[in-house]
Order: C-alpha cells, then structure tokens, then sequence
C-alpha cells in the first residue's frame, strides 16, 4: 500500500513536477525578460525571443572554440565557460539595436503599437541573421555528465517501479534560474541604478524630474535583458537542442507567462512562467496509472483520463491567457494595464 | 511630392515589375505572383481597416484566414454520408450541450454580481458542460474519423458552389472577432497585439486536430473551382480554335508535324494563362469591391468619427461616444475582410492545407504590407500588398543569384562560398526586416501615407 | 532598396544562358521548412545520377542534364506552386524531381504539372490520399504509399509477439497518415493501441506528450515522426524520463544521426524502411557515401531513383519532350527488360540507344503500379551496437 503512494508519487514527481518545474523556470527566465523591457521601455519586444537565440548562438560557436582547444569544465557543461562572453556580445548587439533603432521611437514618444511593429522589424533580422550564420539545422553543444540521477539508478536505489530521472541542465536551470532571480531583485531593490529603473517604470516623467537619466535607465535595461535572454537561451539550448526555429515558438508562452503572472511585475512573471508550465504539463497528462497506483484494482479507470489530448498543448497557454484577459487582465500580480 | 502622382509613379513601378518578370521569366509566373499579390492586398486592406481606422493592432490575421479556408471545405464539399450516419446524431447531441451550457454561463454571470459565486458557479457549470459533453463528442469524432480515414475521415460539406464559401469565410472570420473582440478589445494596444496572436493559435490549434471538421493535418484537397480546369480547356474545340486564332501569324509559319507541337505547346500554354487571368478578374473584382466599399466608408461620417475616435479617444470618451462598441465594429468588419482573403488563397490552392499556417507569412508579413505601404491609408495597403508580395516570393531567386555573383571570385568549393549559397534563402528573412525599419524610420507613413484631411484644406 | 531589387532583377533575366545542348530538371525540394535537413542531401542523390548520366554522354547523343533547385518549402502550397511555375513556364524543364511534403507535393501536381502536362516523380511524398490524385498519368512516386507500411509495421510487431503499443505521430499528412494506417492494421490483427498523441515537430520541449503517452502503460513506443525533428525530441525525453526504453520507428526516423544522438540506449529499437537490402541499395549506399552524401539518409535511394527514372525515359524517347517522357516512364521502370542497377546508368543507356528494352530496378527496386506508384519492399531493421542493422525483408 506504502509503495503504490510512493510510485504514484514518484511517477507525478517525474512526468509533472520535474520537467514543470524546469520548463517553468525556463519560461519565468525569458518572461522577466519581457517583463523587464515592458516595464521600463513601455513595449512589448516581439524580438525576444529571436534576440535569445542570437545570444545562444553567439554561446554555441564560442563553446564550440573551446572545445575544439580542448577546454572543459568537468561535470558541467563548457558552454556555462562560454556563456560570459557570449553575453558580453549580446549587450553589444542589443545596445546598437536600440541606438539604431529604438532610441528614435523614444525621442518622438511614439505610441508603444510603434515600438512593436519596430520590433516585429528587429525580428525578421535576427531571424534571418542567425540562421544566416549558423544554418537552421540543430545543434548539439551540451556535454560534461548528463544526468544527476537517471531513472534507472533511482528504481535501484529505492526498489520502486517508478524511476525519477533529473538531468544534470535541468538541475542547472533551477539553480541558475533562482540564483538570477535573487540577483535581479537585490539589483532592484538594493542599488541605486535599480531603485532608478523602477523609479522609471512607475511615473516617466517624476523621474526624470527627480534627475534620474534616461539613457542610462534604458541602456541599464537593455544590459540586464540581454544577459537574461542569453542565459536563459543557453539553459534551452543545453537542455534540448539548439535550433533557430524553436526559439520563435517559445515567443508566445513566454507572453502568456508575463501577463499571466502580472506583465510589468518582475515575480509577476516567475509566477506566470511557473503557472503556465505546470498548466501545460498537468491539463495533458493522462492520470490513468497515477490513479491505477492510488486506488483498488476495481476502481481503475479504464480511459486515459485526461483532461485534453497533447494536441493542444500549445492552445493551453493562450487558453490560459484568454481566460486570465477576461478574468482579471492585470494578472495573477496586479501589473500594468493602461 | 504630390500623393495622388505618388500613386501613380508606385503602381507604374510595380507594372513595370511584373513586366520584367513576365518577359524575363514568364507570363504564367507573372500572373501566378499578380494573383497571389491580389489576395495580399484584400488581407492587407482588412488589417489596414483595423489600423487605419481604428488603430487597432491587430496580429492574428492568421486565424481568421485559417477560418476563411476552413469555410470553402465546409461549403464547397460535398458531404459524406456514411460520416453523416456514423456519428452525426452524437454529434448533434453534443452541439445541443456545449449551446446549453454556453446557455447557462451567460445565464450565470447576467444574473449574479461580480463576486465569488459567479466565478464559481461559472466554473462549475463550464465543469458540468464538460462531462456531459464528452460522453457524446468523444465516441461521435472517432466514429467520423473512422470512416475511410485515408481519402475522408471527416463531415464533408454542403455541396455549394465555391464563390459561395468567399462570403461565408467572411461571416466565420467576423463571428469570431465577436468573440475575440469582445475579450481583447479595451486592452492597449500591445495587449491587444499578443491576445490576437494566441487566439489565432487557438484557432489554428482546432483546425489542425478536429479532424472531423477539416481533415486537420491530412488536408484537403481537390476543393473545386469556380473557373476552368486547364486539362479541360485543352481538348475543348472552341478553346484550340481561339488560341489558333490568336497565334495565326506564328502558327502560319510552319507546317505539318512542327505546326502541331507547336499548337500543342500553345494550347498548353494559354490554357494556364487563361485560367490564371480567371482568377484575376475574380480576385480583382472582390478586390475593387472591398477597396471602394473602405473608401466610401472612410469619406463618409462614419469614417470620420472613427478616425477621431483614434485621433483622441480621450475626448471622444468624453463626448458619449462607445469607444469598445466602434472598436469592435471595426474590428469584425477589418477581420471578414481577412477571412475573405482567406477563403480566396484556399480555393486558389485548390486545397486546404492547415500546417501551412505560420505566423510569419500571414500575419507579420501582413503588417510589413500595411506599413510599408502606407498606415492608415487603403490605397497604400493595396500597394504594400503588391510590392511585399512580389518581394517575398522574388527574394530567393534574386538573392540567391546575388550571392553567387558576389562570391563568384571565390573558388567554387570554399566552404564560405558553400556555406553563403546555402545560406542565400535566409536572406529573404533578413532583407524584410532590413526593409521593415528603414521604412518606419525614414518614412514612417509608408509609401503612401494617410492623407489627413483639415477643415483648411478645403478649397 | 527598389533601385536594387529592380537592377538585379533585370540581370537576373538576362544572366546565363542554358547551353543549347543541357536539358533542365526540376529538382523542387523544401530547402527552407521542417524538413531543410534532410532535403541536401536528397537533392544530392538526385543530381548524383544525373552526373553519372552527363559523365557517360549517351545521352540524347550527348546531352547535359542541368539541375534547377527550387524551393518547395513543405509548408506553404502559394510559395510551392509559385517555385514550381517557374520551374515550368520560365525554366521550361522537362520534368520535375519533387516535391518532397505531401501536401505541397499535391498543390504543384493539381495547378502546376498536370495542367502543363509535366511529368512529377517524388522521392519522398507518401501520404496515402496522393493515389486518388487526378494525374493523367504524370504523377509518380519512388517512395510506398504509407497504406503499405503500416500493414508491414503492424506485421513486424505480429512476428515479434508485441501486442500492445503506445503510438505518436508528428502532426502533419505524413505522420497522421502512417498513424492511421498503422492503427488499423494493428487492431486488424488483435493489437492494442494504449494511447496515440501527435507531437509538433519544432518544438524544444515534449515532457508532456511523453508523460502522457507512459501514462496509458505501454512499454513499447512506436514514433512516427522525422529522426532530427520531434521524433528524436521524443525519445531522448523518453529516455531521459524514464518513461519508454523500447522503440519502433518508421522510415523517417531510421539514419545515422539519431542513433549518433541517442547513443547505446537505442539498441533493440525495430524499425521500417522501404528498399531492400538488394544489390543496388547497397551499391547505391556506397557511391552516396564516396560523394559525400550521408549513408542511410531517409529517402536518399528513393531520390537517386527518380533522377535517374527521368533520364532513362527521356533517352527511351529519343526527346526531352515533356509528353514523351511520360509515356515511357513507366516502360523504362518497369519489367520486362534488361535489369539496371545504381551506377549502371550508361549501359542503360546505351541499350536504349540501340532500341532495347531496360527494367530500371534501382537502389529500391522500382516497379510501378498503373497509377504510377510502387508497392515497395520494406527493410525491418534493429539497431544492434549502435547501428541499424537489416532482419529481413518483407
């Protein structure tokens, strides 16, 4: 009786805790991006997510170098060793985009629609420019150990009929993930270039009167954002693959997450990637052996039990998003809504 | 530079294009690409509709062209019975259930205050409907999808002729602006932006998996046409006399077995040209229609307090007038619009192709469409829709053979001389957005910019 | 940027004459798209046999065969037929090698070839609703509908005592079409389908499906999908999870880069490919390899076929006549005749020029039905050490 809880236990902690968790914390990471720039820039950047896999490619080739030098970091990936660079280069490619591109907009203070179809411009750039350089095939750059525990090893160790596996990225993710989060909020919190940002964020034009300078807010910003965007592109990268293509899907789920969770809120939208995760993996999970394990063997369910097929597993974030638009549009964290 | 001689330098431009290309490639690709660039200009003028008028930042184009080409499947198939007898009673039931709840939801919050109880008596009913629903839905679409899975599979249609289905694409794509309008609209504008996306996903979502419905992702194909088919018109007498009469002078010169391959290649020639002029007349009279019907409208005090509303909704607000209710006009007529786009690019297809529907080309190019041609204004999006069109498809050969003559000093096996041609199709990518910002900086109303009409112009 | 457009467009037209003595092919295959891997070197095996052809001269007295690569994209119909009219009224070729995606295999057969009477023969197109195509006769493929390969599967599965699998597909023609086809064949037989869930291919993260498919409690997983798409996504989270170590693949999953990926964790995966291990398939997988095309790459033999079916006819017409070659493909694929295998392309054609009758059998045995599609023999394949290796044929 004890080890049928276990293996139900076990087997949810596998197929719905672990990977939410670590695909949670993936979104969380580009949604603050999002968020970030919304807050400060006042625009929603449909370049993101494009922007992240430049970053991410910038990470790829580097990495590449120092292995093809023979550089490693033991268990953990090479590509954590490439990764400063790499986000050196990405602020590079950020800050001239909005010198270029952005800083015009804010002179003239165009309506944030603007600011958006600019963006959708910066897009079709990167897009076209990333594959340009590294073709659009997959790329593989992940290596050191794999695994901090395979499901094999755990059904050995414990005796259980279920396995839970956790991989050496999806441990990374999480640590990285929470080490940022705490980063991000001493910055906002603690120092004055951070008070100054959020300072901007709430009223433009008090903090300009209290002398704050704009330009170095934004440039701030950007700096942040694009070292976010590269981190979190290369956790993706790690844990799957790197492959142009994807990362333009990941655009909307990292949307849905940020408004979800409150758009302009920073733990707006580390509660919004972690509620469209485990949404995702839970509404499409087939209960059916959970429940074998839980209840007696006449009670089992014969169907799949689940609430809606895979097939619309992308539909749920913006199902999620729709009914959070109609419910309570400024997100689960009141953020801004004008 | 005066707009109206703006225009007209722009239009001839984009005919002396199609000129090039009909004389250095051919009419047939010409007329292929000026199709295709008709369709483009409906969908551009839709989204122009919404954004000229209204300002509203509309990006799920995709999902209502998506709608527009789920209905010629749904008018211009025929049904098929023996789905019909399968499971259509389950699903009629089921249908009659999911209206009941939907029923009782609107029921629920009409008659409750905002709170606690409706949220939750909402839940609860949307919790119900759902298991009562399935019991009938679930084994009615497996019966369905059952039926000869490989060539059917699904409901089938109505049977109709396919112009029809123009008109009820149309009427799918503004059913679901309602819906969508009536979530989305009211947010601002980037708001609105990522709502519209989602729910175009949705949307796709459904078409893709309900088999039942569309076939999803194993298509639908031989939808029927509303002009000839060229294996047709080549063995009709009448077609072969008019295209000997046509080329009498070039036909007179030789004889015997060459005359005839030579008439042959001429038929087969002209019978798709033929065709595609078809289905030019038929797009560009939809064409005019709608482009007339946006103009009469935007000159006629409708469109004015419209304009105004954008203009400073604060002080239309102020005045009375129902920002939302205009909005969401506007916002279902921008859409049938789109969907009637929709509906055209299916049947020019001939087919119904779910995973053809990507973000990227219907609705981002779209908006290079409006902006580059001009924002705001309906003759522009027309012309944006024209030159971006013929751009997107021009842009891999043309950019293709640019990097072989730019490298064309390298050896032929250098890696980056490989890796560049290899490469060359991104640059359409690229190019488009290239495009994208140096217009919005340089020339931010686009080619023809929204001519503002003032009381002191008046002459 | 119009001034630019509009200078190279006018080069454009007026570069590069054809020589008068080269004969153009169309080889349409989706460079951009889902599958832009795997379509290089597809278009490599095609172009393959047309440099054996143009390196033996025989052909039409000695006639160069010129590829012209178009892009057919895999997902978009406009851009495909777009690509395709060029390809005919413009590049005027003589036939096309393509298209490789289904759906857009059907747009360019139904408004481009068959209307301009120009013959098709795709490597790679197989869903099963293409043999109710209205084709005239132009339409041809070297690859089996997939009705074929799910009865093989479902067979396969039979033989190794394996009653009951959990199923998923990628979400296009292809995959549903394999899946249903599959599905029927199986249950036919007494089989259990525990569960079938598609998968998007594109996407990075497919914990869900692969939660959801270990759910229904199979151990087996049959993935139908494409080897560096989703379907490699799906096993290696598989994997990873725990969740399945037995796989069955089918053909768009079986080449070396996914057990390269995946690693000594494959071993014991079965798999359906179409071809056979004949003669020419294995001649066929060395001259790929000594010219640089990666060995065992899904639908490479099937494309070296087609190009080298479209040579062969046109010499067996005498013409690079777009009528002619029609009317004898099907005779040169065809028995009876003197038996062609991969690189014996010249002493097809020479037995050609002297009036003779030829069977091209190729790298898959090509033997076309009266709709123009062949029955196809399949390999059942293990992975064993890394590798896939041939059980038998079927």
């Amino acid at each position: 009786m004890a080890t049928d809880f276990l293996n139900a236990l076990i087997l949810l902690a596998n197929f719905v805790i672990v990977p939410g968790v670590a695909y949670g914390s993936q979104l969380a990471l580009g949604a603050l991006g999002i968020t970030l720039v919304y807050a400060v820039l006042r625009f929603a950047n449909f370049a993101h997510s494009d922007t992240m896999a430049f970053g991410t490619m910038s990470t790829v080739l580097i990495t590449w170098w120092f292995q093809s030098l023979g550089i490693s970091f033991g268990p953990l990936p090479t590509a954590l060793l490439a990764l400063p660079f790499a986000i050196i280069i990405t602020i590079g490619v950020v800050l001239i985009t909005d010198r270029t591109v952005y800083r015009f907009y804010r002179s003239k203070r165009s309506s944030p629609a603007i600011f958006v179809i600019a963006s959708i411009g910066v897009m079709f750039l990167m897009n076209g420019l990333v594959r340009f350089i590294i073709g659009p095939d997959d790329q593989r750059f992940v290596d050191g150990e794999r695994f901090i525990i395979t499901a094999r090893a755990f059904k050995k160790m414990t005796g259980l009929d279920e396995g839970l596996a956790i991989k050496v990225t999806q441990g990374l993710t999480i640590v990285i993930a929470v080490i940022l989060v705490i980063a991000l909020f001493w910055f906002l919190n603690r120092t004055r270039s951070g008070k100054a940002m959020r300072a901007y964020s709430d009223n433009e034009d008090l903090a300009l009167l209290s002398g704050i300078d704009p330009e170095r807010v934004v440039m701030v910003t950007w700096i942040i954002t694009a070292a976010l965007m590269t981190i979190a592109g290369t956790l993706y990268g790690l844990d799957k693959s790197f492959k142009p293509f994807t990362y333009f899907n990941l655009l909307l789920p990292f949307f849905a997450a940020a408004i979800v969770g409150g758009i302009g809120q920073p733990v707006g939208a580390i509660i919004g990637g972690y509620v469209i995760a485990f949404s995702e993996v839970s509404i499409t999970y087939a209960y059916k052996k959970f429940l074998k394990y839980l209840v007696a063997d006449d009670w089992a369910p014969e169907g799949l039990v689940q609430l809606l097929s895979t097939d619309y597993k992308f539909a749920v974030s913006f199902i999620i998003l729709v009914v959070v638009l109609l419910i309570r549009p400024t997100g689960i964290i009141r953020g801004k809504i004008v | 530079m005066n707009s109206s001689l703006r225009a007209v330098l722009s239009f001839s431009l984009i005919a002396v294009l199609f000129l090039f290309v009909g004389f250095g490639q051919s009419w047939s690709v010409a007329l292929s690409i000026f199709n295709l660039c008709l369709i483009s200009s409906v969908m551009a003028l839709g989204v122009n509709i919404q954004w000229g008028y209204a300002g509203l930042f509309n990006v799920g184009t995709m999902g209502f062209a998506a709608l527009g080409g789920v209905a010629t499947v749904l008018v211009s198939k025929a049904p098929i019975p023996e789905s019909w007898a399968a499971g259509g009673n389950d699903l009629m039931i089921a249908a009659l259930l999911t209206l009941l709840t939907i029923g009782a939801v609107v029921f629920a919050y009409r008659r409750t205050s905002k709170g606690p109880l409706r949220n939750i008596s909402i839940i609860i009913i949307i919790i119900v409907g759902f298991a009562v629903v399935r019991p009938f839905y679930d084994p009615a679409v497996d019966a369905i999808e059952a039926v000869n899975p490989a060539h059917a599979g699904y409901l089938g249609g109505l049977g109709l002729p396919i112009l029809f289905s123009w008109i009820v694409g149309g009427l799918f794509a503004a059913g679901a602006a309602w819906f969508v309008g009536k979530i989305a609209l009211g947010l601002r504008s980037d708001y609105l932006a990522i709502a519209t996306l989602g729910i175009a996903e949705i949307v796709l979502a459904v078409v893709k998996n309900e088999d039942w419905l569309t076939r999803g992702v194993k298509n639908v194909s031989g939808l029927p046409r509303p002009v000839p088919y060229e294996i047709d018109l080549q063995v009709s007498e009448r077609f072969i006399g008019w295209v000997e009469w046509l080329y009498e002078g070039t036909l007179g010169a030789v004889s015997g077995a060459d005359r005839s391959a030579l008439l042959n290649d001429l038929v087969i020639e002209s019978s798709s040209i033929f065709v595609k002029l078809c289905y030019s007349g038929l797009f560009a009279i939809v064409l005019l229609i709608v482009f007339t019907l946006s103009m009469r409208a935007l000159n006629s005090p409708w469109g004015r307090m419209m304009r105004a509303i954008r203009d400073n909704e604060t002080a239309a607000n102020a005045m009375g007038k129902n920002i939302t209710g205009r909005h969401l006009q506007v916002f279902i007529i921008g859409s049938a619009v789109v969907g009637i786009a929709g509906a055209m690019l299916t049947t020019l297809d001939g087919q119904l192709t779910p995973g053809s529907y990507n973000p990227l080309r219907f609705t981002f190019l779209v908006w290079v469409m409006v902006i580059v041609g001009g924002s705001g204004n309906n003759l522009g999006a027309v012309l944006g829709g024209f030159l971006i069109w013929f751009f997107w498809v021009e842009a891999e050969p043309v950019g293709v053979w640019l990097i072989d003559f730019a490298t064309s000093w390298m050896d032929g096996s250098n890696p980056i001389r490989l890796h560049l041609m290899d490469t060359a199709q991104h640059m359409r990518l690229f190019t488009m957005g290239l495009v994208l910002l140096l217009v919005m900086r340089f020339n931010p109303g686009g080619i023809l910019p929204e001519t503002v009409h003032r009381a002191t112009d008046q002459k | 940027m119009k001034k630019l457009l509009l200078a190279s467009t006018v080069l454009a037209m007026t570069a590069g004459p054809a020589l008068a003595e080269d004969i153009k092919v169309g080889v349409i295959l989706g460079y951009t798209g889902p599958i832009e891997s795997l379509t290089p070197d597809m278009a490599a095996s095609a172009e393959l046999a047309f440099k054996e052809v143009n390196a033996s001269g025989l052909l039409l007295g000695g006639k160069k065969i010129v590829s012209v690569r178009a892009d057919s994209t895999c997902v978009d119909s406009a851009a495909a037929t777009t690509a395709a009219e060029k390809l005919v009224t413009s590049d005027k070729v003589a036939a096309i090698m393509g298209a490789d995606c289904s759906g857009v295999t059907g747009a360019i057969a139904n408004n481009v070839a068959v209307p301009n009477g120009v013959v098709m023969v795709s490597p790679s197109a197989t869903s099963p609703g293409l043999s109710a195509l209205k084709d005239k006769g132009y339409f041809f493929r070297t690859s089996p509908s997939d009705a074929r390969q799910g009865e093989v599967l479902a067979a396969v599965l039979q033989s190794r005592g394996i009653k009951e699998v959990a199923v998923t597909y990628t979400n296009n023609d292809y995959g549903k079409g394999l899946s249903d086809s599959f599905s029927n064949s199986f249950k036919a037989i007494g089989g259990k389908i525990s569960i079938t869930a598609a998968h998007e291919d594109g996407k990075a993260d497919y914990s869900a499906e692969v939660g959801a498919l270990s759910a229904a409690g199979s151990k087996y997983l049959a993935v139908f999908g494409y080897l560096d798409q989703g379907g490699k996504g799906i096993i290696q989270a598989s994997l990873d999870s725990g969740a399945f170590d037995k796989f069955i693949l089918a053909d768009g999953m079986i080449g070396e880069s996914l057990v390269k990926a995946i690693g000594k964790d494959l071993d014991g995966a079965i798999g359906t490919l179409p071809g056979g291990e004949t003669k020419g398939a294995i001649s066929f997988q060395s001259m790929a390899e000594k010219a640089g095309i990666k060995k065992g790459g899904p639908f490479t033999e099937t494309s070296y076929d087609a190009g080298a079916l479209i040579a062969l006819a046109m010499q067996a017409a005498g013409s690079a006549d777009r009528a002619a070659i029609q009317s004898k493909l099907m005779m040169v694929a065809n028995a009876p005749g003197e038996k062609i295998m991969p690189g014996e392309l010249a002493k097809g054609l020479k037995i050609l020029k002297d009036g003779g009758d030829i069977d091209y059998v190729g790298a898959t045995s090509v033997e076309f039905n009266k709709i123009g599609e062949v029955l196809g023999t399949y390999k059942e394949l293990e992975v064993q050490g890394g590798e896939f290796k041939t059980i038998k044929v079927h």
